[in-house]
């Protein structure tokens, strides 16, 4: 398993997560941020366990969030 | 002429308001394009902003003008409503999805920078939109006058009815790109300027490549591709000459004694234009103030009709002064006009140039005739005192106090 862990409040909704996986991001309507689908939020980040199978287009994500907000760890 | 100021913070806010500019622009959210670079304003922000604006005279403008996407649609409305609902003047755009949303709920438009207006026709076009408009940077004082001349003789009015004002940068940074129009930044970092998001990469030094063999130069007699700061206080009288209306500081990423210290001068010298008292002697006083703050060397940027541009020979600012944290505002004497503040950085003796800045104060500048501790002159104050000095308006806790040192 993958934890992903997004600083959302800092996204500036570029949308470069979502071309890397439109299934793991989308922008929201409401203020046009980045939304990490399944993520629950603690203290202004939001976390989700994903599977290992995601992880070539999180790192895509990681790697073209230009204010560097996308982390994840392997946790098994 | 009036003067337009940048407030990238509530200290710039106060500050420009205290230096005499006539109006401030400002972003809020992810739509602007400092969004990367600065503390930016939230959609809370704006009723203040707009009140602290109205209480002292001045114009406010928001700037939503990077490029917008279909899911910023949203996000751009919500501003705008309560951009008109908070009472903000007017906002500058670039997009003309920004411009058609904000006519149709009326709130008052100009045109950005980024737009590249460069001919009267364009100005013609945007009429329908806006009634100050932004001038391309890269356009020289007779292309300017040109346009407006051509402004009246056609009688081009924006929706207000009145004829297009236009408007041009005086003073500040420069971009590389024309009208900022630049890919570097997304192309090194994915990190794209025109949403605000510049990592400034063309402000460092760069080597050539042989790529058959491999020999590099570094290029070290200056920054190709970072251009030095525009001024314009030397040439202001022919700027206003030329029909221009607003005159804009760039530096929404700068700190609050920046935009006190430009716009301080730069109204001076509108003021001396107007009063016949603009002279070379007060051109080389304010040039010597501008060049105590942030800057990249100045250059008369493309208004006098040079095609290329200048660059700057330093990786950061040539700035003559700098300022170091000192402590932090405590108590305010009314009465006496005594300030008590804590020092928590390096010593303050007497005679120091001191600026104290703050989300209300805005900045204050003083030379340290002399200082207090426990009520006993003193000369020199360390770390851990608590110091009293007379300072002419009232000081806050949300205060920080710094000294100016010479840049070595």
């Amino acid at each position: 398993m993958i934890r992903v862990v997004q600083h959302r409040h800092k996204c500036i909704g570029c949308n470069a997560c979502v071309e890397a996986d439109k299934y793991r991001w989308r922008i929201s309507k409401k203020d046009g941020k980045s939304t990490l689908i399944g993520g629950v939020e603690k203290k202004g980040w939001f976390s989700v366990l994903v599977d290992n199978d995601e992880q070539a287009a999180l790192e895509a994500a990681k790697q073209h969030c230009p204010v560097n907000i996308i982390r994840y760890e392997q946790l098994d | 002429m009036e003067l337009m100021a940048p407030a990238g913070s509530y200290e710039a806010l106060a500050a420009a308001v205290k230096a005499g500019a006539n109006s401030v622009y400002f972003g809020v959210e992810q739509l602007n394009m400092r969004t990367k670079s600065t503390h930016n304003f939230t959609m809370e922000d704006l009723p203040e902003i707009a009140r602290v604006c109205k209480e002292n005279g001045l114009k406010s403008y928001l700037t939503l003008n990077t490029i917008v996407y279909d899911h910023d649609v949203s996000l751009m409305k919500r501003i705008l409503d309560e951009t008109k609902a908070s009472g903000i003047t007017a906002v500058i755009a670039s997009d003309h999805a920004v411009m058609n949303y904000a006519k149709k709920i009326g709130v008052t438009v100009h045109i950005s920078t980024q737009a590249n207006i460069t001919n009267i026709d364009t100005v013609e076009f945007y009429s329908a939109y806006a009634d100050v408009m932004v001038m391309a940077r890269e356009l020289s004082l007779l292309q300017v006058e040109a346009i407006n001349k051509e402004i009246a003789r056609r009688e081009v009015t924006g929706p207000s009815g009145k004829l297009v004002r236009t408007e041009v940068f005086g003073h500040g940074a420069l971009c590389m790109a024309v009208s900022g129009k630049c890919y570097l930044s997304l192309h090194s970092h994915f990190s794209s300027a025109n949403r605000g998001a510049c990592v400034q990469n063309c402000r460092k030094p760069y080597v050539v490549m042989d790529k058959d063999e491999g020999t590099q130069f570094e290029i070290d007699n200056e920054y190709i591709m970072s251009a030095a700061d525009l001024c314009t206080i030397d040439f202001l009288d022919k700027v206003i000459a030329a029909g221009v209306s607003v005159l804009k500081i760039e530096g929404r990423g700068r700190a609050a004694d920046y935009v006190f210290t430009t716009t301080q001068c730069y109204r001076e010298a509108i003021d001396a234009y107007y009063d016949g008292t603009f002279s070379s002697e007060k051109v080389a006083d304010w040039k010597e103030r501008l060049s105590t703050v942030f800057n990249r060397g100045f250059w008369d940027g493309y208004y006098l009709g040079r095609k290329m541009g200048e660059w700057s020979d330093e990786p950061g600012s040539k700035a003559t002064k700098r300022k170091v944290y000192i402590g932090k505002g405590m108590k305010y004497y009314e009465g006496p006009g005594i300030g008590e503040f804590l020092i928590e950085a390096q010593n303050v003796k007497v005679g120091d140039e001191l600026i104290i800045t703050g989300p209300t104060t805005g900045v204050v500048e003083l030379h340290l005739e002399s200082l207090r501790i426990d009520d006993e002159p003193a000369e020199v104050a360390k770390r851990g005192a608590t110091i009293t000095f007379p300072v002419n308006e009232k000081i806050r806790p949300s205060d920080k106090l710094y000294k100016l040192v010479p840049v070595e």
